[in-house]
């Protein structure tokens, strides 16, 4: 049998949140956990670890994924934001100055992943109340702030229709 | 709650992908990961060697022409449900790709990965199984391809031999006259069935010609109904679905046990399904409304 070609550990370089890092790191080490532990960035949340719950939404090369069920090592060479990127000049986003006025969180651990699945996609696309259900179904809040945070996202996107108190 | 160590590499070429896949008994490959890393984060899966294929040369083709759509195994099922031509050739991968996790996984996880992953409440399989989708794969013995039908043989376990990676897949494009439908019962959107059917039904004259239903989630893997397949010929909008229900719970005598629903839930929702699916279809091209 030939030797196995592979390592226990790698570079990975990305741009994360518009600054250039490079770090040797295990293969093993979870996405969530280089941008928490080695980068340092702790507003990205860490909850179920198995790609259920949605805390841990990031946007790499403009997509949302979940970073509990990526290895830092896949997105070598990507571009991630996070959601210390959204306000990174002090002023709140439309979107979290919708949550701060819908009260749109309670314990606000869930918050960051709802704030980068939103940030992701094209407000365009999500016209009806039941589209913008659809997309937050995979983030869970579990002080069940659903209906705040479905309010937010039709006040910030101009969405008619919500029957949300 | 985090994977074992193991190693990693990356090739750029099949045939590297292939050597280092051998190259160690416990080698997997990782493509979207959206089954694997949870299940390793879970140490329920413990790989030696992850043969990461993301940069293999030629893996990432998506194309559609009037035969029907080919996926390569690094494409991801976001980039499938947003391709136009894909879903006017198969609309059945729309069907089900929707159902699949939710928007955040399909934006890494592969079409090719779920049927390689063979999860038996998973959309993908079952899908390919009805449409006569055709699977290719590589390995040290050189290029083969395998039939939806012939390639899933039981949870979690399929016809590839070690070594060997599915590179693609080709689903046939939907008949003239034709109707797909996916449907499934799942406690929460999102969430893996508790009982689904894909099925592509032929049209004929208002009534059902010909169909090929397909279970999942319902027993250890996805398969053909044999009864269903027999009941729902000359199925029209003014039949009361009874035989077919009853052929559909025949044809789910093996269905499983679990936390999330018993096997007699488990026939009866798939009956109630393939009532509902062939109601639709016959609706649909049928010059009566479904009742």
């Amino acid at each position: 049998m030939a030797s196995n070609p592979g390592s226990r550990e790698a570079d990975v370089s990305v741009t994360i949140n518009g600054t250039q890092v490079t770090y040797r790191v295990p293969a093993r080490l979870l996405l969530s956990d280089f941008i928490r532990d080695v980068v340092g960035l702790t507003g990205t949340h860490v909850g179920c670890e198995h790609g259920y719950c949605g805390a841990c939404t990031v946007i790499v090369d403009g997509d949302a994924i979940r970073s509990c069920s990526t290895l830092a090592v896949q997105v070598d060479g990507s571009a991630i934001r996070t959601v210390e990127d959204l306000a990174d000049d002090g002023e709140l986003t439309p979107m979290q100055q919708a949550f701060h006025e819908n009260h749109a969180m309670q314990c606000g651990f869930c918050t960051a992943g709802f704030l980068m699945t939103l940030e992701s996609v094209d407000p365009d696309d999500y016209r009806e109340p039941e589209q913008v259900v659809e997309l937050l179904s995979g983030n869970l809040c579990r002080c069940t702030g659903y209906q705040n945070i479905v309010k937010a996202v039709c006040s910030a996107w101009g969405v008619e229709g919500h029957k949300g108190t | 709650m985090k994977p074992a160590a193991f190693d990693y590499y990356r090739p750029t070429t099949i045939g590297d992908a292939i050597e280092a896949l051998g190259s160690s008994e416990v080698s997997k490959v990782l493509a979207g990961g959206q089954s694997l890393i949870p299940s390793m984060n879970f140490r329920l899966s413990l790989p030696e060697l992850l043969v990461d294929i993301r940069d293999v040369d030629g893996l990432d083709k998506l194309e559609a022409d009037p035969e029907g759509v080919t996926i390569g195994a690094s494409v991801t099922q976001s980039r499938v449900m947003a391709y136009e031509g894909a879903a006017d050739i198969v609309p059945g991968l729309r069907s089900a790709l929707r159902f699949v996790g939710h928007l955040q996984i399909r934006n890494r996880g592969t079409v090719c990965g779920s049927l390689a992953h063979a999860d038996p409440a998973a959309e993908l399989p079952a899908l390919a199984i009805a449409t006569g989708a055709t699977i290719e794969i590589r390995g040290p013995a050189g290029v083969r391809t395998v039939g939806a039908g012939d390639f899933f043989l039981g949870p979690f376990w399929t016809d590839l031999g070690h070594g060997e990676i599915v590179t693609g897949v080709h689903f046939p494009a939907q008949p003239s006259g034709g109707v797909t439908v996916v449907d499934e019962i799942a406690r929460r959107s999102g969430d893996f069935a508790i009982a689904g059917l894909a099925a592509v039904f032929e049209i004929r004259g208002g009534a059902v010609g010909a169909a090929r239903p397909v279970s999942f989630g319902v027993s250890g893997v996805a398969g053909r109904m044999a009864a269903a397949e027999e009941a729902i010929r000359g199925f029209d909008p003014g039949n009361d679905g009874s035989d077919l229900y009853a052929a559909a719970y025949e044809d789910a005598a093996d269905a499983v046990d679990d936390v999330h629903a018993n096997a007699e839930y488990r026939r009866e929702a798939l009956g109630a399904l393939l009532v509902r699916a062939a109601r639709s279809a016959v609706g649909s091209n049928g010059d009566r409304t479904g009742v």
